[in-house]
C-alpha cells in the first residue's frame, strides 16, 4: 500500500462521512411549519396551472392520491436540463448546463469504471462495448465541464449581476472544477491506456497490491478528483443532493395536519420545548413550554 | 444627501461602512408605465424624509423608512443593541425557540449558489430600476455572511474563503431592519430558484430575529396589530359591541339597498360555518362582509359570526414577523370555532388571513377544518340554489391572484370559474395566476403608510401591479372614466389598490374601480331587482 492508497481512502472517507453527515442533520431536523410553494407537481390534475387540492369545498374529505410521475418528470427536467434556470436566468444557463451536465457525464463514466474494476477483479476483461461507452462519456463530459466551468467563471467574473456576489470560494471552486476536467481531458487525449489505467487504479483501491500505474496527468487528475472529494461537503456545491430536502421537504411538503395524522405527535413534542426569546411579549423564561406561552400569555398590552 | 451610484454593484461588505444612505432612487430610475400615465412631471413626487426623522433615526439605507428605529442614545446602548442581534442569531438557528422553520431556514442559507436566477422574478428590484439594494439575494446574502461568521464559523478562515466576510457593527444592523420590510414576502422569487432557496423566507426570519429578541418590529404590525388584536379583539381596534353595531347597520343598508332581509348570525352554535372576515371589510368595505351575508342565506348554508375577543377579525399579522404571535392569534380562532362546535371555518377575502389560518397554523393547532371563501363561492354560484344573471356583470373585468391564496395555496380557479361565468368580460393579467405579482401591499405593507413609507411602496413596490392592471385593460379606453373593474379577493390587496387608484387619480382618470368577488356574484344575483354594484359609490 503507497501513500496515495492512504490518502485515496482517507478522501472517499471523508466524502461518504460529509455527506451521511449534512444528511442526517438535516434530515433529523424538526418538523417545521407548512411552507410550501405552488406549482405542487404532485397536485394531480392541478400541478400544470400550480392548484391545489385546497380548492376544492370540504377538501379534508376527499380521497388524495399524489401524482408521483408528473412528480418524477419534474424532478428530471430540473436536475438533468437545468429547467429552472432556463425559464428565469436564461443567460447563464449555457454555461450552467454545460458545467452540471459534463458532471453528470463522468458520473456515468465513474459509475462504469467500477463496473469494469469489478470486471477485472472477477478474473473478467472489460467489454469493448462498455469501453467505447466510458470513452466516449469521458470525452464529453470533460469537454462540457471544461467548457462549462470556463464559461461559469467568465460569468462570475465579468457578469456585474455575478460580481458583487462572488466569495474567493466561488472562483476557487470554478478553477478547482476546470483543472479537473483540464487534466482529465490532456490525459485521455495522450493516453490510448487511459480506460485500463482507470480500471486498475480502481482494483487497486480495492485490493492493494503495488504502486498504481499512472501517468503523471493521471495523479494530477486523480489527486484533484480526491481533493474535491474531501472539499465537496463543506461547501453550497452539496445542493447537488441537498435539492432533495428543499424540494421534497418544504417546496412540496403539503401534508395537512389532520385528525389522526402522524404530524400531531410531533408537534405536541415541539410545543413542549422552551424558547428563550428575549422579547418582552415573548414572555419566554427558558422554563414556560412554547405551547404555555401561545395559550397563556400575550392578552397584555405591550 | 450624497447617494452613491445607483446601478453600480455594491459589494455586500460595504453595507457595514457608515454613509449617508446607501441606495437612492430617482424619478427616471422606475420602470415607465403606460399611458396615459407615462409622464413624469405629471406623477405624484416622493417626499423626501425630514431632516428631524434623519438627525434621531436610523435612516441611511434608502429614501424611506418603515421601521424608523431610533439612533441608540449611548455606545453601551449601541453595544447592548449587537450583542443583542448576536444573541437572536444565535436562537433563530435553535430548535427550542425556531423549530417552526429551522429546517427551511438551514437549507437556505448554507445552498446558495448565489446564481441570481431569481432576482428578475422580484417586482421591487426590477421595478426601481434594479436597484442593487433591493435584489432579494441582498438581504439574505448579509444573514448568510453573519451566520456563517457567529453560528457555524468551521475552521479559522474557511467560510469567509467559501462565503465572504462581513462587519458586523450597529450601522450593518440598523440598515438589515431597515431592509427586512423592503420586501413583500410574495416568493415569487423562491418558485425561480432551481436550487429551493427562499429568499422570502429569510427576510421573514430576518423580521422574526428582530421582533423575537429585540422587540424591534413595525408598529402597525405589532403595537397596533396583533397586540391591539388579543388586547381589544381586532387589529382595527374594533371592541365586540362596536362590531356587531356595525354589522347590523350592514345588514340594514343591505336590505334597503337590495329588498332582501339580511341579517347576520352571531354566535350560533353547531352552525355549519364559521365565517371569519378581515375585520377591515367592516369598517373599509361594509359591502363585502354584507354580500356574504346575503349570500348565504340565499344559499340556504347555516353559518355564524362569533362575537368573542379575536373571532370576528381573522386578520393575522403574525404571519408576517413572529411566529408566536401567529400562534397565539391561530389559537384563539381555533378555539372560538371549537367552542361554537361547527362544522368548518370559511376565512372571508383575505390571503393572509387564509394562508395564516389554513396552512401555516395547521401544524400549530390541530383543529377545526377550514377553507377558503373563494372555494364555498364557486360551490354556491354551480351548485344551481341561486339564479344568476351574467349580463348584470357587464363591465371589463380583471382578477387580481392574492399572494396568499396563489403561490402559498394553489387555489386558483375557483374564482376564475366564478368570473369566467359570471363576467362575460374578464379577461386575465399577465402573467397570472401562480406566477402572479404581489399587490405591493404584501406582508402588511399595506397598512403602513408612515413617514413617507406610502410613497414607496406606491411608487416602487406598487408599480408593477399597477402597470399590470393597466394592461389588462389596453382594449379599453384608458382616458375615459367608463367603469373597469379589479376583482381582488383579498383585504390587504384591496388596501393597496386603493391606495394605488387614489395616488393616481387612476379612478377619475381611467374609471379604474377595485373590489371582492362575492360583490360581482351578488351583483349578477336575479333575485336583486337592481344591478347590487354602484359605481357612484364605490
Amino acid at each position: 500500500m503507497t501513500v496515495f492508497h492512504i490518502l485515496a481512502y482517507a478522501s472517499l472517507l471523508v466524502l461518504g462521512a460529509g455527506v451521511i453527515a449534512r444528511i442526517l442533520r438535516l434530515a433529523s431536523m424538526p418538523l417545521h411549519l407548512r411552507w410550501e410553494l405552488y406549482p405542487v407537481p404532485h397536485e394531480r390534475g392541478r400541478a400544470g396551472y400550480g392548484g391545489s387540492r385546497l380548492e376544492e369545498v370540504n377538501w379534508w374529505t376527499k380521497s388524495h392520491r399524489a401524482d408521483h410521475v408528473t412528480e418524477l418528470r419534474t424532478m428530471l427536467m430540473e436536475i438533468l436540463l437545468l429547467k429552472g434556470v432556463w425559464e428565469h436566468n436564461r443567460p447563464l444557463w449555457l454555461s450552467t448546463f454545460t458545467l452540471h451536465f459534463g458532471l453528470y457525464l463522468l458520473i456515468g463514466e465513474a459509475a462504469l469504471l467500477v463496473l469494469g474494476g469489478l470486471l477485472i477483479l472477477t478474473g473478467g476483461a472489460l467489454p469493448q462495448a462498455l469501453g467505447a461507452v466510458i470513452l466516449a462519456l469521458a470525452w464529453a463530459g470533460y469537454l462540457m465541464g471544461l467548457a462549462g466551468s470556463v464559461l461559469m467563471l467568465g460569468r462570475r467574473l465579468f457578469d456585474p449581476k455575478l460580481r458583487a456576489f462572488n466569495s474567493s470560494g466561488h472562483l476557487f471552486n470554478l478553477l478547482l472544477l476546470g483543472a479537473i476536467h483540464a487534466t482529465g481531458l490532456l490525459w485521455i487525449a495522450g493516453d490510448p491506456l487511459y480506460i485500463s489505467r482507470l480500471t486498475g487504479f480502481l482494483a487497486g483501491l480495492a485490493a492493494p497490491a503495488g504502486p498504481f500505474n499512472l501517468p503523471m496527468l493521471g495523479y494530477w487528475h486523480v489527486g484533484l478528483v480526491l481533493f474535491f472529494f474531501v472539499y465537496f461537503p463543506f461547501t453550497h456545491m452539496t445542493h447537488a443532493f441537498v435539492k432533495y430536502f428543499t424540494y421534497h421537504n418544504v417546496r412540496w411538503e403539503d401534508e395537512p395536519n389532520l385528525p389522526g395524522s402522524r404530524l400531531q405527535e410531533k408537534i405536541v413534542r415541539l410545543e413542549s420545548q422552551a424558547p428563550t426569546w428575549a422579547a418582552p411579549h415573548i414572555g419566554a423564561d427558558g422554563k414556560k413550554t412554547w405551547v404555555d406561552i401561545v395559550t397563556k400569555t400575550g392578552e397584555e398590552k405591550s | 444627501m450624497s447617494p452613491t451610484t445607483r446601478k453600480e454593484p455594491r459589494r455586500i461588505k460595504d453595507m457595514s461602512l457608515p454613509s449617508e444612505q446607501v441606495a437612492h432612487v430617482e424619478p427616471q430610475d422606475l420602470v415607465p408605465l403606460p399611458p396615459p400615465y407615462d409622464k413624469l412631471e405629471e406623477q405624484p413626487r416622493f417626499k423626501p424624509l425630514s431632516d428631524d426623522s434623519r438627525a434621531k433615526l436610523e435612516a441611511s439605507l434608502d429614501d424611506t423608512l418603515c421601521i424608523g428605529c431610533p439612533k441608540p442614545a449611548s455606545k453601551e446602548e449601541e453595544e447592548r443593541l449587537i450583542q443583542a442581534f448576536i444573541s437572536g442569531l444565535h436562537k433563530l438557528f435553535t430548535k427550542e425557540n425556531n423549530w417552526t422553520f429551522l429546517q427551511p431556514l438551514t437549507l437556505s442559507m448554507e445552498h446558495c449558489a448565489r446564481c441570481q436566477t431569481c432576482v428578475d422574478d422580484c417586482p421591487v428590484y426590477e421595478e426601481s430600476g434594479k436597484n442593487e439594494v433591493y435584489r432579494p439575494t441582498y438581504r439574505s446574502e448579509i444573514l448568510r455572511r453573519l451566520y456563517f461568521k457567529y453560528v457555524k464559523p468551521g475552521l479559522p478562515g474557511f467560510q469567509t474563503f467559501q462565503n465572504g466576510g462581513i462587519e458586523l457593527n450597529w450601522t450593518l444592523i440598523s440598515r438589515l431592519l431597515e431592509l427586512s420590510y423592503r420586501c413583500t414576502l410574495c416568493r415569487r422569487c423562491a418558485q425561480s430558484c432551481p436550487i429551493g432557496v427562499d429568499n422570502g423566507l429569510i427576510t421573514h426570519e430576518i423580521r422574526k430575529l428582530f421582533s423575537s429578541e429585540m422587540g424591534l418590529t413595525a408598529k402597525d404590525l405589532h403595537e397596533k396589530g396583533t397586540v391591539q388584536q388579543l388586547a381589544v379583539g381586532s387589529s382595527t381596534g374594533m371592541i365586540p359591541v362596536v362590531v356587531k353595531d356595525n354589522i347590523e347597520f350592514i345588514d340594514e343598508d343591505m336590505t334597503d339597498r337590495t329588498g332582501i332581509k339580511v341579517e347576520t348570525k352571531w354566535d350560533v352554535e353547531g352552525a355549519e360555518v364559521l365565517l371569519l372576515h378581515n375585520a377591515g371589510e367592516i369598517l373599509a368595505w361594509p359591502d363585502n362582509p354584507g354580500c356574504f351575508a346575503l349570500l348565504l342565506d340565499a344559499a340556504g348554508i347555516s353559518w355564524t359570526m362569533s362575537s368573542d375577543l379575536v373571532g370576528y377579525d381573522g386578520v393575522n399579522y403574525g404571519l408576517f414577523y413572529d411566529d408566536v404571535q401567529l400562534a397565539r392569534i391561530a389559537y384563539r380562532h381555533f378555539e372560538i370555532a371549537k367552542k361554537l362546535k361547527v362544522k368548518k371555518i370559511v376565512m372571508g377575502e383575505c390571503g393572509h388571513e387564509s394562508k395564516a389560518l389554513g396552512v401555516i397554523a395547521d401544524r400549530v393547532f390541530q383543529g377545526i377544518p377550514r377553507e377558503t371563501a373563494m372555494t364555498l363561492m364557486a360551490d354556491i354560484v354551480f351548485s344551481g340554489r341561486i339564479k344568476f344573471d351574467p349580463s348584470r356583470n357587464d363591465f371589463p373585468v380583471t382578477l387580481h391572484d392574492p399572494c396568499n391564496l396563489a403561490r402559498a395555496m394553489g387555489v386558483i380557479e375557483p374564482q376564475r370559474k366564478v368570473l369566467r361565468y359570471l363576467a362575460p368580460r374578464f379577461r386575465e393579467m399577465h402573467p397570472h395566476g401562480v406566477r402572479n405579482y404581489c399587490c405591493g401591499g404584501g406582508s402588511g405593507f399595506a397598512i403602513m403608510s408612515q413617514f413617507n413609507f406610502q410613497d414607496w411602496r406606491l411608487q416602487i413596490n406598487g408599480r408593477r401591479k399597477f402597470r399590470q392592471i393597466l394592461e389588462a385593460f389596453q382594449d379599453t379606453d384608458l382616458t375615459s372614466n367608463d367603469p373597469k373593474y379589479v376583482c381582488a379577493p383579498c383585504s390587504n390587496c384591496k388596501g393597496q389598490i386603493r391606495d394605488l387608484f387614489d395616488y393616481y387619480g387612476a379612478k377619475e382618470k381611467s374609471g379604474l374601480h377595485y373590489g371582492g368577488l362575492v360583490e360581482l356574484v351578488v351583483n349578477a344575483m336575479v333575485d336583486l331587482k337592481e344591478p347590487f354594484i354602484n359605481w357612484e359609490i364605490m
